[in-house]
């Protein structure tokens, strides 16, 4: 009998093919998902941390909720905004998701699957729920059922540079300021290089709130409206501002908001819309010549469109009453009050208005309330990240006269429907 | 047969099957080593090629949100991409109008400065090689936000032809200038790749054909493209094909630059893909475009291996 000898694999060959095979093994090991403890879930906030100002925002937070409960732990999680409202689906798929995250008005539709109800919730630890904004409550409402607790109610407001309108000669505006009124100060505002107001190619910035000013709804029992006539006519307002009136620049396609911000800031422009959460910001750039004024309408009267966000319970969260606590937690009156004195967010509890008014000129004061006081949320639908992606497409045949509102509006209310 | 023949024939069976045996043997032992040496780049493959295509592959086959239970909807999604959906077929006419440019542009132009480079010599062409390159080493987002400040409508460019008394076009918001920006600083960040290639392509020519080829009165032009285009032409295939595939998977240019606008002039594929998965939350849809990408890729590039023999020649 012959006897075959098998060439034997080098000992080195095989080192060589384990070692090459381990950093797969590692990267399989690294993907596993683990399940975390109820307890880390239930103290842990999945939300935006874009810059430093949010980390201070939420540190705010834990600092005020700290002052009633020296024991209390609150740990931020998340990505930047623009990010985070892709990140938090999957995040809180994962096994070891955090118990708590936080949600836009204008999202919580978007957010729907990942939103427990509260009420029950709320009703067990006592809370009482009617001490919240009613706007802000009827936005973080989705299918009949609340799914976040609002620590701010923001509406979107005209801020104004004094010193600009003082030097033309114009009059200040404030708690009434009609469209004619408003395009007319813009023209006298306009000079060489400096224009009366800066836009953003968002959808919901100046065009949008003027036309809710004017009794436009861009959603309607649910389901898109954005040929809404008022909301078209606010938006064509927008677009003729830079075409036809020439008050304003056209805005970028890509990043325009900073670029709008910075150029209120630096006095470049005398007017733009945002929200009161970039009043500190304002303030710490124009000072004493900060003004705030309400949305411009077509009788002048106030109507905010209110944003603002609130925390909520994740749907799959293992221990939802103990996630409730920290929740209840952060948005107590005397929390949320500090939070509106500290950083400037504008408070979803009216009787912490006062804290958020502190150290702030009376007529701005009086503006902001006035909007927030004759609000409504801005609700949306679960497409609306598709809706305001094909604006930001679009807007720039807008600003550029290429085509009208109504032709953009329409063609977004078809595609998405 | 005799019992010594039969004895015979069995000696030699057995004094030929040993060494056979032994070959077999060894060759089964070279194909273990073969497989063991494969396995951690086949697994490697496995993993992160094969594994994810056919997940993308079922994927496509449902509406599958980010977060929640996916619901299978069987070829709905491949029929909404193509009766349904007008964003898709104009992206695709963007991808294809911008890799066609691209591609085109790229290849003549990377040649040509290969080519001149070549002539060149010296610490110059070094110079000029490492500048070409440069744009590929950074990144397209940066790049992106400079060029936005060259090409916007008060931006670099429009502000020179200002002071000379001419108004420039909306570069990034007209259909026609977006494309044409889009392409012209994707040429400018991804042209250094091609020069470096055909540079070394060029190099690899063997100078005494040249010169043969001058001797025998051959001009610049007829030299090029007599001489040096023919024993150029297999890396030229190769960059034709990198590029091509390069040019239809665009992504960062339109989305950091145009956002796919102004409308849906400058939306390509992938870009249309990328924001149906992750913003419009449909990572079915998603992966059903991403499946029709992949085939029209695969289709483009065997279309141009089974053409090759027409113009490219590997007897240098």
């Amino acid at each position: 009998m012959t006897s075959v000898t098998r060439p034997a694999v080098p000992r080195r060959t095989v080192i060589a093919g384990l070692s090459a095979i381990a950093p797969l093994a590692f990267l399989s090991a690294c993907g596993g998902g683990g399940g975390g403890d109820s307890e880390t879930a239930n103290t842990t906030l999945y939300t935006w941390v874009s810059n430093e100002n949010d980390r201070a925002q939420w540190q705010a937070f834990i600092d005020a909720a700290k002052e009633a409960d020296p024991a209390f732990e609150l740990t931020l999680e998340g990505p930047s905004f623009e990010n985070y409202w892709t990140k938090v689906k999957t995040r809180m798929s994962s096994g070891d998701a955090p118990a708590l995250l936080t949600t836009q008005a204008a999202r919580a539709q978007e957010l729907d699957a990942l939103l427990a109800p509260l009420e029950d919730l709320a009703d067990a630890a006592g809370v009482d729920l009617s001490q919240y904004n009613e706007a802000m409550l009827a936005g973080m409402t989705v299918e009949g059922t609340l799914r976040a607790i609002p620590y701010d109610a923001e509406p979107l407001v005209l801020f104004y540079n004094r010193k600009l309108f003082r030097d033309a000669g114009l009059e200040l505006p404030g708690i009434t300021y009609s469209q004619d009124q408003f395009l007319e100060d813009a023209k006298a505002l306009t000079s060489g290089e400096s224009y009366g107001v800066a836009l953003s190619s968002g959808l919901v910035h100046l065009g949008m709130a003027i036309g809710f000013a004017n009794g436009g709804q861009p959603v309607t029992d649910g389901a898109l409206s954005l040929t809404d006539p008022m909301i078209v006519e606010g938006l064509q307002f927008s677009f003729d501002l830079v075409t036809e009136h020439k008050v304003a620049a056209a805005p970028a396609a890509v990043d325009s908001e900073p670029a709008a911000q910075q150029a209120l800031m630096n006095g470049q422009v005398a007017m733009y819309l945002d929200g009161p959460w970039m009043y500190q910001a304002y303030e710490d750039a124009l000072g004493e010549d900060l003004g705030a004024s309400i949305v411009p309408s077509q009788t002048g009267e106030a109507k905010g469109l209110i944003q603002g966000s609130g925390f909520g319970i994740a749907s799959n969260a293992k221990d939802p009453g103990g996630a409730f606590e920290t929740l209840r937690a952060i948005t107590t009156p005397e929390v949320i009050g500090a939070v509106a004195n500290a950083r400037g967010t504008f408070p979803s509890i009216v009787s912490e208005e006062s804290q958020w008014a502190e150290g702030k000129a009376e007529d701005n004061v009086a503006a902001v309330t006035a909007m927030a006081h004759n609000g409504e949320a801005l609700i949306t639908t679960s497409t609306w990240n598709e809706v305001g992606s094909k604006f930001s497409q679009y807007a720039t045949d807008g600003f550029h006269g290429n085509r009208t509102a109504e032709e953009i509006l329409s063609e977004i209310q078809d595609a998405v429907g | 047969m005799s019992s010594l023949a039969r004895s015979l024939a069995a000696e030699g069976t057995a004094a030929s099957s040993a060494p056979s045996a032994r070959r077999h043997g060894a060759a089964r032992g070279h194909s273990r080593a073969a497989a063991l040496y494969l396995s951690p780049g086949m697994l490697g493959f496995a993993i992160f090629i094969v594994v994810p295509l056919v997940i993308s592959l079922v994927i496509s086959f449902f509406e599958w949100p980010l977060f929640g239970v996916p619901e299978f909807v069987g070829l709905t999604n491949y029929r909404y991409m193509l009766t349904g959906d007008p964003a898709f077929w104009i992206s695709l006419r963007n991808t294809l109008i911008f890799a066609v440019l691209y591609t085109a542009v790229n290849l003549t132009v990377a040649l040509g400065l290969s080519y001149w480079l070549m002539n060149l010599g010296g610490r110059w062409a070094s110079f000029f090689r490492v500048l070409f390159f440069i744009p590929v080493v950074t990144p397209m987002i940066g790049n992106a936000l400079i060029f936005r400040l060259i090409l916007n409508d008060d931006g670099v460019v429009n502000q020179i032809l200002g002071v000379v008394g001419i108004q420039g076009p909306q570069w990034l918001n007209t259909p026609f200038w977006a494309m044409l920006s889009l392409v012209t600083m994707s040429l400018w960040q991804g042209m250094g790749y091609n020069i470096i290639v055909l540079g070394a392509g060029i190099a690899g020519v063997n100078p005494s054909v040249i010169e043969a080829s001058r001797i025998d009165g051959a001009g610049a032009v007829a030299r090029f493209f007599q001489v040096v285009f023919p024993m150029l032409s297999p890396t030229i295939f190769f960059c034709t094909i990198m590029t091509v595939i390069g040019a239809f998977k665009v992504f960062a240019q339109p989305y950091a630059l145009t956002e796919g606008g102004p409308g849906n002039s400058t939306n390509t594929l992938v870009l249309h893909l990328y924001r149906n998965g992750f913003s419009f939350d449909k990572l079915g849809y998603a992966s059903s475009i991403a499946w029709v990408l992949f085939v029209l890729v695969m289709l483009v590039t065997a279309i141009q291996f089974s053409q090759q023999k027409r113009w490219v020649t590997y007897d240098s």
